[in-house]
Formats: C-alpha cells, structure tokens, sequence
C-alpha cells in the first residue's frame, strides 16, 4: 500500500514566502531558499510551491542578506532543486504549455494548474501528453456557496458557478494526474479541514487528492487521514511557526498508526 | 547584489516616490517584511489591533497548562530558561514566570561588551529582586571587536555578534541543561512588522532566528570572512554562537514560546510597572536618536551608531520605530511623530566615537563602508552628487 503524504505548501509572492489568509492577506515569512534548505533538513515527502504574485515583480526587500535577490521563476525553481532533494511541484501564473516547459526544464518535477484549467480545458490534456498524467496537478480552489463547494479561478475572484465535485470529475477526463483541492474560506484560519467536501470529491475521482486548508495542529491531519481517503494532507502556514514541525507531525502520525512515511 | 553591481539613480532620476503607512509613520522600505492593505495602512498596524480581539484571560489559562507540563517533577532542575538582557522586557518575562506562576527559571544573559552604566545596573539589579540563578556569558572581547569590523564588512551591521550571540547562547545553555521550555518575549518582527497573526501561537525557530535576526549568516561565515578581510577568527572562538543541532534540540525536546503570545504586551505599561515593583531604571542620559529612556540600555550602540546604519541602509531609525508604536498605543499624534522623526532619524550619535576607538576605525573608513548599503530603492545622487532621499514631512 502506498505511503499518504503530508505536504507543506509554500506560498510565493513576488519573490518571497507569504503566510496566506482568505487568499487576501499575505503577510512576508521570508526567502524562498532559506526556507527550502530547512524543508530539505526535515526530509519532508514533497514540496509544492505556489506562486500567488499578482504582478510578476521580484523583491528581495533589503540585500545585507547572505542570499540574495531572486528576479525570476526561472532562477526560484533553479535555486530550489539546488537545496531541495525531494519532489518539487510548482505552480501559479502558468497559462501555457511554454510555462509547463520553463518549469520542468529548471527543476519542477510536477506542475500545478489552477485557472487556465477553467479558461483553456485542452491544456491539461497538453501537458498530460507531453509529460505523463502524473506531472499534472490541478488545483480546485473552492469557496463554500450556499452549502455548495464551488469553484473560484483566478486568486479565489472568479466565481465559475460550478461544483468542484463535477469539475475534478471533468479534469480527470482532460488528463490530470492529481488533484490539490483548496478550501479558500479555511485558509490561514486553523479551523479544521472540510471532511464532507473531501470526501465527496475522492469518492467521485480515482485520482489521487491532496487536501489543503484548515490546519492547526498535528490533531487535524489525523482526523482528516482517518475521516477521509486522501492521498495526501498539505498544509500552508503551520509549518512555518514551530520548530521541528513537520518531523514531529510525522512522529505523530506513526504513533496514531497513519500509514505514512517515517 | 553587491556594491559593485547596485546602479543608483542620478538627479534628474530617482526611485519611485516612498510611501508611507497612513496610520503610523512605517515606510514601505522596511527594514522588517512589511506589507500594506489597499487603503495604505501597514501589516504591523493592523496585527497590532489584533491584541484588542485577543481574549487574553484565555490564553494565561492555557499558557498556565503549558508551563505547567515543563515544572520540573523532582524539583532537580529549572523549569525554564529566560534570555535576559535586563531590559524592562526581561524584568517582565521573570515578573511573570516567577511571581505570577511561581516556576523556578534560569537567566541566562549575553554580555557583547556594550552595556551602558544604567543597563548594567537594571541587570545586576535583577539578582536582587528576583533571586534567580543567573548565567552571565561574555565572549573574548578580541574576538568581539573582530565581529565588531566584519559585520561592518559583510553586512554594515557591527551588532550581528549580539543579535546572534542573544538568539543562540540561551538555547545552548537550554541543551546543556536540559531545560526544555524558553521564554521570550515578544516576537520582533510581529511587532515591527507584522508578519505573523495572534492566533499563529509562533514559537522560536532555527530558521526564524537564521533568516531574520541573523539576517542568513552564520558563525562559519564569519570564519570563512575573516582572512579576506585580513582578520584571525577560528571555529574555537565562536563557541557561543553555534547552534544546537537538530538531534540535541529533539533530545531535550526544546521549545521557545514567545510570551507576547499568552500576555498582553505593552511596552508603556511595562515600564512604569516594572520600575514601581523593582526599582527598573531609565537611562539618567537623553539619547539623542530616540526620546525614549527605557529601551536598549543593554547596549550603548543599539540606540545609536547601530540604528543609525539603519538609517543609512533604509532611511529611517528608531525615533521611526518608537513613534509608530506610540501612535499606535494613542499616546501620540502624527504630527508629533513627524516632528520626533524630522530632529532625529538622520543625527550621527556621539556613541561612534567610542565605537570607532574600541575596534581601530577612523571616521571617514566607516562613512566609506557605511555607503555601501544605502539601500538603492531609498537614496539616490542628487544634482551634486549628495544623498538624496524622500522624507516623511515632504509635501505631496
Ligand atoms: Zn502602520
């Protein structure tokens, strides 16, 4: 039986980690490649990053930093796989299979479409093409509308009026490999993961779905391993604020018989 | 980028205009990550109102399980670690663990050589009114006018030694003891700069402490530095600034809570209150770069030639910081804050002399290093090839 994974989701906002509320607060945790190296100590299972930059403006912020200014995607992904030896998942701003390109050619082992899924469908079946199913991760951010999980493109702005449950149904007939479902009203707010929604979109998909949004503690990514069938739990913002945080969630997780990697 | 490669714009060029925050007096070039909202309002103002939202009853309630988790069972050893400079901050930090809880915690200070008469007597003081255990660590004083010259160098910050040496000799004297818990005080840059929400409960961490206090650097970059610079420094010299490893840090089971999370912080009651409970005593000599008496006065340079690099990298200095804070506490308008800014952000203070004696410096070789960190996005050349920069009180 494959391990479940537990994943931190690193947010990038003009160059730098954010720590992310409602998709609309960001405040600055810090430089990418610090972070990344610490992640790589920890031996954590994989790494998504996603970059939320509304404008693609790169800001170092001071430079009497040992490491120093990051200008482009290109040199973030480089930068990363340098320190970092797990799996590496990239996404935001990619809208064509050139940016798919970009990001595999630097150092991304898989990437992960969020809107230009919704504006252009047959770019999933694209990249799926080109670099296997399991290279294409979409990301279904939802907002809970009238007790309906529906889908929201563009940074949580646009409101699609669909059921995400039928859109992963439809991306996994374009050609995804995996789905990252994100629960916009639970981010950055440590109440809990939205087990009904998780549930009912794994029973509608074979594809593998990592759950996000919600995470206060190790206690969280227990429940939601036991109530549901995800392939994998991430987690944004916890990581960042105690020490050790992710090998102690593991340790956790071994103790409470979850079957993931030690 | 180095100094090497920075273009700085030239009259009639220049960056684009500073903003500043609409509430406090913060500038967008921070020295801490800050952001603002779209109505002009910086993260370090709105996090601060968060403490209004905060029910503070509850989280002493669960702050007292806490500790109560790490007292020491047989009573054979501390059941904290507090870092202390003898601040009004430290005095608070014992207030509460000892007074108020009743645990048993070691101090432990770090001693960079810079202490002022008053900052020294606070510590010493301490002692007295607390009757704790207490840990003094120096570091040779050769060693700390060598840090002293290559944290000019490599960063234009002479005080990396104690901004390390603060954040990494307690958590080594945690390990060593065995003593799990740490308390410190307030998180930095959630209070200058607001980078993290109340209800993150954030707790010292290695990378924390790497990336922000120690600004990336480390002890070995210190030692790989120094024969470039023609300065002796060995890995035995830096005994106090390495930190623990992971395995240590697991085998003891160390954490550091800040207690800002579990307290209402509030530097200007503090104070008052610490100097009628302990005798806590401001500094008897104005400074002349912030209007505040009872901050820093562990080290003469922190409100002096320290922040004026500050000022000299960013463009502002502490009387920025102190009146934000103070602004924000409704103690003071934004006029008056702009008036303290305008007579003091930019004055060179008399501190330097000593500075430049202690490590063999002349003046004009530490205004030449100091121009090699002005932060481009902040100063530019003017018509005759002066600094340039925008200021709080221009007009629109
Ligand atoms: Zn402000």
């Amino acid at each position: 039986m494959q391990y479940r994974r537990l994943i931190p989701v690193l947010f990038i906002m003009n160059g730098l980690i954010v720590r992310s509320e409602d998709f609309s607060t960001h405040q600055i945790i810090g430089n990418i490649i610090n972070e990344a190296a610490r992640y790589n100590q920890w031996n954590v299972d994989e790494l998504i990053y996603v970059d939320i930059s509304r404008d693609k403006t790169y800001d170092s912020r001071r430079d009497d930093h040992k490491i120093k200014a990051v200008d482009s995607i290109e040199t973030i992904i480089t930068e990363i796989s340098k320190v970092c030896f797990m799996p590496l998942t990239f996404g935001g701003g990619i809208k064509t299979i050139e940016d798919v390109d970009l990001r595999i050619r630097t150092g991304a082992d898989k990437v992960v479409i969020n809107s230009a899924a919704y504006h252009t469908p047959e770019l999933i079946t694209e990249v799926a093409r080109k670099y296997g199913s399991q290279c294409c991760v979409i990301s279904a951010d939802y907002r809970m509308v009238d007790g309906t999980p529906i889908l929201f493109t563009d940074f949580g702005s646009n409101n699609t009026g669909i059921n995400v449950v039928d859109w992963v149904k439809e991306c996994q007939k374009n050609g995804a490999g995996e789905i990252f479902l994100h629960a916009i009203d639970r981010d950055g707010k440590a109440c809990g993961y939205d087990f009904d929604t998780i549930s009912d979109v794994t029973s509608a998909t074979s594809l593998p779905v990592i759950a996000c949004g919600g995470a206060a503690d190790v206690d969280d990514f227990i429940d939601v391993y036991e109530e549901t069938n995800v392939a994998a739990v991430a987690a944004g913002n916890m990581f960042h604020f105690t020490e050790r945080a992710y090998p102690r969630a593991k340790k956790d997780l071994v103790r409470e018989k979850i079957h993931v990697r030690p | 980028m180095s100094d090497h490669d920075r273009k700085y714009l030239v009259h009639p060029e220049r960056p684009p205009k500073m903003r500043y925050c609409s509430k406090c007096v913060s500038p967008m070039s921070s020295a801490a990550p800050i952001t603002f909202d779209d109505d002009g309002i910086c993260s370090t103002c709105k996090v601060a109102d968060q403490r209004d939202e905060v029910d503070w009853d509850a989280r002493m309630k669960k702050f007292k399980r806490l500790c109560e988790r790490y007292r020491s069972k047989d009573g054979m050893n501390y059941d904290c670690v507090i870092p202390v400079s003898g601040g009004k901050d430290s005095y608070f930090q014992v207030h509460i663990m000892k007074n108020v809880l009743g645990l048993n915690p070691l101090l432990v200070t770090y001693h960079g050589n810079n202490y002022l008469p008053t900052g020294m007597e606070n510590l010493k003081n301490m002692r007295e009114v607390f009757g704790c255990d207490h840990i003094f660590f120096t570091p040779s004083i050769e060693v700390l006018k060598t840090m002293n010259r290559l944290g000019m160098l490599m960063m234009g910050d002479m005080n990396w030694h104690a901004h390390c040496g603060i954040n990494t000799y307690p958590i080594r004297v945690a390990v060593e003891t065995n003593t799990p818990l740490m308390i410190w005080g307030e998180h930095g840059f959630m209070d200058i700069g607001g980078m993290h929400s109340y209800n993150d409960f954030v707790e010292f961490t290695y990378r924390n402490r790497h990336e922000h206090d120690l600004r990336g650097f480390e002890w070995y970059d210190f030692v790989e530095a120094a024969p470039k610079f023609g300065e002796k420094l060995e890995a035995k010299d830096m005994i106090g600034f390495m930190h623990p490893s992971d395995e240590d840090m697991d085998r003891v089971g160390v954490r550091g809570i800040h207690l800002n999370n579990y307290v209402r912080w509030d530097a200007n009651e503090h104070g008052p209150m610490m100097v009628e409970m302990y005798g806590f005593k401001e500094s008897e000599e104005e400074f002349e770069r912030t209007y505040r008496r009872m901050s820093n006065l562990d080290d003469m340079h922190e409100n002096g030639i320290h922040d004026y690099l500050k000022y000299i990298k960013f463009g502002y200095g502490r009387a920025t910081d102190h009146t934000c804070k103070d602004i924000r506490a409704g103690l003071m308008t934004r006029e008056q804050a702009i008036e303290e800014v305008r007579i003091r952000d930019h004055v060179k203070s008399k501190d330097l002399w000593r500075w430049l004696e202690y490590v063999g410096w002349t003046e004009e070789y530490f205004d030449e290093v100091c121009d090699r960190y002005r932060d481009p996005r902040v100063w530019w050349k003017g018509e005759n090839g002066e600094w340039v920069k925008d200021n709080l009180w221009d007009k629109e």
